[in-house]
């Protein structure tokens, strides 16, 4: 091994917001060693802080840091959340609940929505989410962590909705305990190598230098590096998903119960959310510009929230899209210089996660980068974006909204051709296309694709073989187990509160 | 409102060996208002996936669903347990390593958010470790059904079942009389088409048999399908001609050997009833080298012709096994991936007519599958010894993609429809003495991370030993029921 590669490569985080210290953060506590991380922020500078909910895979990462998962959720204010309520998506007046979770369970190898297509069609099924565990906890406010056998108790899976502005902070504080650098400063230029094009160093407004051998792009939206110094296109998917704003705003919790899920409500030129913290509620408006203009946003989001207003509506911009090679040369982005899917399923800091996540699996050993590591990185930002960005232009398209002129635009819009074929097995078969790799599983596009309304014309014939009597009283039974199961758990708050440990100094 | 398709009246399947027996079952089970007839053909000898008695995992856990009971083929059919592969020789002379079945999940038992940290078992460097405990099982002669039970020192033994292939069809023929499908005898003299693509009955001796669906279970010459309109087949690689000797004798081993030899690669498939020695032969061996390669002169040889149907469901015409995807047997890779065929089709089965939609994605995902363990297989001739014996091979991208990663990182990516984990290849191509690399995180792990999980390891094993009996008293404890 050459001396040049047993060193430890130095990398150079841009950007302290949540993606940057994730960043820092994992790469200090898992490549001890392997590299330094040194991260240059500026205080003049803002962060989005988007994300307030969060996805299960974020349980894994804190864990893997070894973070305290009571003193991260005390940190953030957090609440658990069981799943995303969607409302009027469909069709105005319809809800449901997509859960971290499954419906129910195959029979003979038949999956479960075969029998309550069935069922339904009988007149002989409930909702389908009276089905799982997830949903029924959800809408019942009740909450308790997943039983780690497989029982009806292990059927859900739970994140976090938590401040967002709060949360790089707290990885901040960790990431320097652990042995990130910070540097304040602002960059003013990027060096370059004249031969190789690599980003040799950062040039800060005071004069100071920073140089290193691997730089992470996580200046948000501005992508300094990749897209300002490198000019690695951009691949624009707003045209499939055109929200490009959010109005959010704060205010005050109105009862006792905390609701453990998000709410996600559509909305005439998009959907706003409502987010349940320990501490206050948080309400955003995501909307298109082209059918909304953010004053009306500011109106809307502020006659929505239901308690007392704790701050004035802040607009976010945003688009979009993602760069065709998130790893450009010694450039990796993650965050928002790398991509945005707007915030509908709350993937935000999943992204940010699975790119560090990528990275940390395929880091250079030494300071040359092997172009083959880099195309693999690649190849596995672009699967989960592309998984992901398909998922979310469903919930606009499968609809039957004709109340505006948004609602008219994606329900009428031509979609991926990835998507289209999946939606064409499903309408035909109820069938999914499968894949095992990436974010959204079946249980996932069958919550929205039932829950908006999107029947199959014809399932599969062996759900109609059993008598009817006997499949009609297996439901019943799994309703009354997922009842059962759900009666037997704390409300959502009172969970909360048993532990001191993970409550914030002044909760609601 | 959504409807049910109508069922399927009847469903033919066209070869009687032990994939079209266990694929009439498997459908007289899912469609019990249907009926089934399955229709005897002459042999192939080329039909190497069921003339070998060998599964893997996979197929234990579909004989299992489908009432074809470990313990009966224990008693009736000759099985034992193979919980290991061992290589020797494909990294160079007197090289060895052992490939272990293992931390084999189900991934339809997880919900897509029990995957922690966004992709659980793609990554070879953090996922559980390979069930390992295996080799110290197989070393010391030692076996214990693993119960499920996570927490025991079995919880990450997974084994691969071998039988006597006549015993073994018979167990299928007496199940599948039992569970009511029919046998029909004529030879096929043709087939009426039914207009679109696909067919609408058999003749049978000049016999027609209508049916809605078609099962073609008749080998590599893929006697159905190859008949219809749309058939295309894609050659893979070099054709290779395979020395098969069978020897008499009880050899209860828990181990099965793959040895690079000068005459080719020698796979040995132990059993109650004798060992099954196939050899592949390279291209200069001669036949005294083959001889004593096999020990013995070879009671049969054959000439194989890789490739696959480049969509093995046609019309109304669905091919299983050597019939859809015609491999070499080493790793015994075969059989599963008829098996996993099969169970591909239970899950998209068609009603009475066919959605083109659902075809297509059967073909979409069934070519994954093939052309993943023909990746497994070329992984074989990566190794070193193996290029300098059969000459250097063109590999697949996903195959570069993984030997690449493999060579400089350990890593082994995730692929759709693998035959089997990450780690489970990483440890195989590990075993066949392919170069490893480390990543920046293995390294990162440093001394004492290893030595930890070193010492659970040796732990678990011991625990292990200590819970299972020797391998002859098992058998013998479950022979006396």
């Amino acid at each position: 091994m050459s001396e040049q590669s047993d060193r430890a490569v130095r990398v150079v985080v841009l950007g302290g917001g949540t993606a940057g210290w994730m960043s820092a953060a994992a790469i200090a506590r898992l490549l001890p060693g392997q590299a330094t991380v040194e991260l240059v922020e500026s205080e003049d500078i803002g962060i989005v802080g988007v994300g307030e909910a969060t996805l299960p895979h974020i349980r894994g990462f804190v864990e893997r840091l070894g973070i305290d998962e009571a003193a991260f959720m005390k940190a953030t204010h957090a609440t658990y959340k069981l799943g995303i309520d969607f409302r009027d998506f469909g069709r105005i007046g319809e809800s449901y609940v997509h859960p971290f979770g499954s419906f129910g369970e195959e029979v003979a190898g038949v999956p479960f929505h075969h029998y309550w297509l069935e069922m339904q069609r009988q007149g002989l099924a409930g909702p389908l989410g009276a089905y799982s565990l997830g949903v029924s906890a959800a809408l019942a406010r009740r909450f308790r962590p997943p039983a780690a056998d497989s029982s009806l108790g292990s059927t859900y899976g739970y994140a976090y909705q938590f401040d967002a502005t709060l949360f790089g902070p707290f990885m901040r504080e960790f990431g320097l305990s652990i042995g990130v650098r910070r540097t304040e400063g602002r960059v003013v230029e990027v060096r370059r190598d004249p031969a190789s094009g690599d980003v040799t160093r950062l040039l800060l407004a005071d004069g100071r230098e920073v140089a290193g051998d691997l730089f992470i792009d996580c200046s948000g939206f501005r992508a300094l590096l990749i897209g300002g110094a490198l000019e690695e296109e951009w691949e624009d998917w707003s045209h499939w998903l055109p929200v490009d704003r959010a109005a959010a705003m704060p205010c005050a919790h109105v009862e006792k119960e905390i609701e453990p899920y998000t709410r996600a409500i559509a909305m005439p030129a998009g959907w706003r959310w409502r987010i349940p913290l320990q501490h206050r509620i948080g309400n955003g408006y995501v909307f298109a510009s082209a059918f909304l203009s953010e004053d009306e946003a500011c109106e809307t989001i502020r006659a929505a929230a239901e308690g007392a207003v704790l701050a004035e509506p802040r607009v976010l911009r945003f688009r979009s899209g993602r760069r065709r090679k998130s790893w450009n040369r010694n450039v990796v982005a993650v965050g928002l210089a790398s991509g945005f899917l707007e915030p509908l399923e709350s993937t935000s800091i999943y992204l940010a996660q699975m790119a560090v996540t990528y990275l940390v699996e395929l880091f250079p050993s030494g300071a040359t980068i092997d172009p083959r590591d880099r195309a693999e990185f690649n190849r596995l930002v672009d699967m989960e974006y592309d998984r992901i960005r398909d998922f979310l232009i469903l919930h606009y398209h499968a609809t039957t909204r004709s109340d505006s002129e948004f609602w008219n635009h994606v329900r009428t819009m031509q979609v991926p051709g990835s998507l289209q074929g999946k939606l064409e097995l499903w309408r035909e078969c109820g069938r999914l296309e499968k894949y095992s790799d990436g974010l959204f599983y079946d249980a996932s596009w069958i919550a929205v694709l039932i829950g908006q309304g999107k029947l199959p014309r014809r399932h599969d014939a062996r759900a109609a073989m059993a008598p009817a009597r006997q499949v009609a009283a297996a439901l019943e039974e799994l309703q009354a187990a997922v009842q059962a199961e759900v009666a037997s758990m704390p409300s959502h708050r009172d969970y909360l509160m048993r532990s001191a440990a993970r409550l914030a100094e002044h909760p609601a | 409102m959504s409807q049910p398709r109508a069922l399927p009246r009847r469903v033919a399947v066209v070869g009687d060996g032990p994939l079209g027996l266990l694929a009439a079952c498997a459908l007289r089970q899912a469609l019990p208002l249907s009926e089934v007839t399955v229709v005897a053909t002459a042999p192939d000898p080329l039909a190497l996936a069921e003339r070998i008695g060998s599964g893997l995992g996979f197929t234990n856990r579909l004989h299992d669903r489908l009432g074809v009971e470990e313990d009966l083929l224990i008693r009736h059919a000759g099985a034992s347990h193979r919980l290991v592969m061992r290589y020797a020789g494909w990294g160079g002379a007197g090289q060895q390593g052992c490939a272990p079945y293992g931390a084999a999940i189900d991934p339809r038992l997880r919900t897509a958010f029990a995957r922690e940290w966004g992709g659980g078992p793609r990554n070879a460097a953090t996922g559980a470790p390979v069930g390992s405990v295996g080799e110290a099982l197989a070393d010391d002669g030692r076996f214990l059904r693993p119960d499920g039970r996570a927490d025991s020192p079995l919880a990450d033994v997974d084994y691969g079942l071998r039988w006597n292939v006549p015993a073994y069809r018979d167990l299928l023929l007496a199940l599948a009389q039992r569970l009511g499908v029919r046998q029909a005898s004529g030879a096929v003299s043709g087939i009426r088409p039914d207009g679109q693509g696909g067919v609408a009955a058999l003749l049978l001796a000049g016999e027609p048999l209508a049916a809605d669906l078609f099962l073609d279970c008749t080998g590599p010459q893929a006697a159905l399908l190859a008949q219809l309109p749309g058939y295309a087949r894609i050659d893979r690689g070099d054709a290779l001609r395979l020395a098969v000797r069978q020897e008499p004798g009880v050899r209860v081993t828990l181990a099965d050997r793959a040895v690079l030899t000068p005459a080719g690669w020698l796979q040995e498939l132990a059993g109650r009833d004798g060992m099954l020695s196939l050899l592949g032969r390279a291209p200069a061996a001669g036949e005294a080298e083959l001889v004593a390669a096999l020990g013995g002169e070879p009671q049969g040889e054959l000439t194989l012709k890789p490739g696959r149907a480049a969509e093995s469901w046609l019309g109304n015409v669905v091919a299983l096994g050597d019939a859809a995807a015609h491999g070499e047997p080493l790793g015994f890779f075969q059989l599963d991936l008829a098996h996993r065929q099969l169970e591909l089709l239970l899950e998209l089965l068609p009603g009475r007519s066919v959605d083109p939609r659902e075809r297509a994605e059967f073909n979409r995902r069934a070519a994954l599958m093939a052309d993943r363990v023909a990746d497994v297989i070329a992984g074989h001739y990566a190794a070193p010894a193996a290029q300098a014996l059969f000459g250097a091979r063109e590999v697949s991208p996903e195959l570069a993609l993984a030997l690449d990663q493999f060579a400089r990182r350990g890593r082994v990516p995730f692929f759709e429809e693998m035959p089997f984990l990450p780690q489970e290849w990483a440890a195989q191509l590990q075993a066949l003495g392919l170069p490893q690399g480390l990543g920046a995180l293995a390294r990162a792990e440093g001394d004492e991370a290893g030595r930890q999980m070193a010492e659970r390891h040796a732990r678990q094993c011991e625990a292990a030993l200590r819970a299972a009996p020797p391998y002859p008293a098992w058998l013998q404890q479950v022979l006396q029921g």
